[in-house]
């Protein structure tokens, strides 16, 4: 789904009601209400995080790099499951205590699926603080989800991680996207 | 409790450092500054990463003609790739011309590397070819055949890994190996079809030094069962403390280099050969040159090795999540390239028989980023752990402590190893660390 092999359009009410999810599930993921988050994740999700490189254009796309092979997260729901009891373990030192992480959500981009699903895009900066100095870590990407209606709540079935870096300018991605 | 010991005006400068750390090692222990240090980094670009076989690249990575990727050494930019011929050279990404980089991208195919300040051309050997207007501009003056791309000075590959070295005078690579070759065997000699490596590596940085990094793959299981303590929680490592201790822990005496070979503890249930299927391991029976090797890889369930300086590798058994049924294993080649004083960045590679399945390489990769790397379970801890050694270090009253390396100095040798180096029969032991600090101090002060 991009400006060219755009989906059908959406009502308007759509987009504000996913927009909504998107706000929600980035308050519970900076809460580190996880728990709560896996329940918005559909039981066959698909979660990545590809490799991305420095890269010339060689075909129709400028977005160049984004690696079809090699992952910094490659998930599904049992191995997301793992990383957040993980977390509840309270010997997860990468995260405890916890860092200071914000995730702000915008340009929110929804498109029907012709299976009904919809593909949903949207930007994220996520702000990360830890220990007691003032430096803090900033990544930014395009989020490229399908979100899936079941049971009348709007649940994420994939979501695909197209990063601004390349070198990862963190000493660890122990939080989600 | 200790007290803070009297200050003489100002802590020791890098070379009295490394003069005090020869007669510390004996007493296994070393300076804690020499994991953030400028004078030692500065000795070490020098003396250790200038002088020392580095690794580059796998061999699998650059498979056909105009292959490349970019590399580094601390920071000087390697292209390394596979020429017209086949032929893989590692050149200096620097144009003759004005000191550009010529190659632009990570990784790619490419006949030519064009510079896009003038326009010098280099054929993917490293011959200059093309040079805008040469005779308007230059008349005959240009020697073009004097002017190609620099090639490292050294340059070869054991078993698909390739490694350079700026050193003209170094000697050769099997030499350098030495005896870690019978090791490095294990990993790579597994299966006839050989190792891949797939896709591009993760890079990331870290605060950290690159000796603290490597510490953890040459010879540390002792840190398993408190930094990875969330993991053994939740039955990805065992619990039973015999479990990181258990195991041959081997140096190769003289080159800094070590492997760690641990097999089922008595009591614990894992398949032998790091799980591999039946037929996989039928094919390492033909393949591993030794009867030995095979016998070794044949009881090994999580193989750990390192080349001095800075390449290690980490080959688990594991399971791609705390529910799976069966374990998958996953292997792991990284470097640990030093940027600075207590700054590197790391590069981690997945590899996996070329010969396994769709089907298993696809499990044994999630084995892997599961596990190891920028987000797994287990390595997120390591990272978090070691930025805030090398922050300790850089201090005031840090850089003036010692750290400790004085676990089973009491342990012997195992007599009945059979393969080369010296064993330690048991793996709560910091003989490798010295191993590798020996080496290390020799080159610092060489």
């Amino acid at each position: 789904m991009t400006a060219t092999d755009a989906g059908a359009a959406v009502a308007p009410e759509t987009i504000a009601e996913i927009t909504q999810v998107l706000y929600e599930e980035a308050e519970l993921l900076d809460e580190g209400r996880l728990r709560e988050w896996l329940d918005m994740v559909t039981d066959d999700i698909t979660y990545q995080v590809p490799v991305r490189i420095h890269k010339e254009q060689t075909g129709a796309s400028r977005v160049t790099g984004v690696q079809a092979n090699s992952f910094h997260l490659d998930e599904n729901r049992t191995s997301l499951l793992m990383r957040v009891e993980r977390i509840e373990t309270g010997f997860a030192w990468a995260e405890e205590p916890p860092s200071r992480i914000r995730h702000m959500v915008s340009n929110v981009r929804v498109r029907s699926r012709a299976d009904g699903d919809l593909d949903v895009r949207s930007y994220v900066m996520i702000y990360r603080s830890r220990w007691d100095r003032p430096h803090y870590d900033i990544m930014t990407a395009e989020r490229r989800d399908v979100f899936r209606s079941v049971e009348g709540a709007w649940k994420l079935a994939r979501r695909l991680v197209v990063l601004d870096n390349t070198t990862v300018p963190m000493l660890n991605l122990s939080f989600l996207f | 409790m200790t007290q803070l010991g009297k200050r003489t005006t100002t802590a020791p400068s890098g070379y009295q450092l490394l003069q005090d750390m020869a007669a510390m090692l004996r007493q296994g222990e070393a300076p804690a500054a020499i994991f953030n240090d400028p004078e030692i980094f500065a000795i070490e670009r020098e003396r250790v990463f200038a002088r020392s076989w580095v690794y580059l690249a796998h061999e699998s990575e650059i498979p056909e003609p105009g292959d490349y990727v970019l590399r580094y050494i601390v920071d000087d930019p390697f292209i390394v790739v596979r020429d017209a011929d086949g032929e893989i050279r590692a050149l200096h990404n620097h144009c003759r011309h004005r000191g550009m980089q010529v190659c632009r991208s990570e990784a790619g195919n490419a006949s030519n590397f064009r510079c896009p300040y003038h326009g010098w051309t280099y054929k993917n050997d490293g011959r200059l070819v093309g040079v805008p207007v040469q005779k308007q501009a230059y008349g005959d003056r240009l020697d073009k055949d004097a002017l190609g791309l620099i090639r490292i000075p050294r340059l070869d590959a054991y078993n698909g890994l390739i490694f350079g070295c700026l050193d003209e005078e170094a000697v050769a690579l099997d030499e350098w190996l030495g005896d870690i070759r019978w090791y490095l065997d294990l990993f790579t000699l597994r299966s006839p079809a050989g190792l891949e490596v797939i896709g591009a590596p993760q890079r990331w940085v870290v605060d950290v030094d690159w000796k603290i990094a490597g510490e953890n793959f040459i010879g540390d299981s002792y840190h398993t069962l408190m930094t990875h303590r969330s993991m053994v929680e939740l039955g990805q490592a065992p619990r039973d403390p015999k479990y990181a201790m258990y195991g041959e822990q081997v140096r190769i005496p003289g080159k800094g280099h070590g492997a760690m070979l641990i097999g089922a503890p008595p009591g614990t249930n894992l398949p032998p050969f790091w799980g591999y299927p039946e037929d996989a391991i039928e094919r390492a029976k033909i393949s591993l040159p030794s009867r030995e090797q095979f016998d070794v890889a044949y009881q090994t369930r999580i193989m750990l090795g390192s080349v001095f300086p800075n390449l290690s590798i980490h080959n688990p058994i594991r399971r791609p999540d705390h529910h799976y049924e069966g374990n998958v294993p996953m292997m792991t080649l990284r470097v640990w390239n030093p940027l600075g004083p207590g700054r590197i960045e790391i590069f981690s590679w997945f590899a996996v028989e070329r010969d396994m399945s769709e089907e298993f390489k696809k499990l044994s990769s999630w084995s892997y980023l599961r596990s190891f790397g920028i987000s797994g379970t287990f390595e997120q801890d390591d990272a978090e752990i070691w930025t805030h050694i090398a922050r300790n270090a850089g201090t005031f009253t840090g850089r003036v402590q010692k750290v400790n390396y004085q676990m089973g100095v009491d342990v012997e040798p195992d007599p009945d190893w059979v393969g080369p180096g010296v064993a330690m029969p048991v793996n709560f032991t910091d003989a490798n660390l010295l191993g590798f600090y020996e080496r290390w101090l020799e080159l610092m002060l060489g």
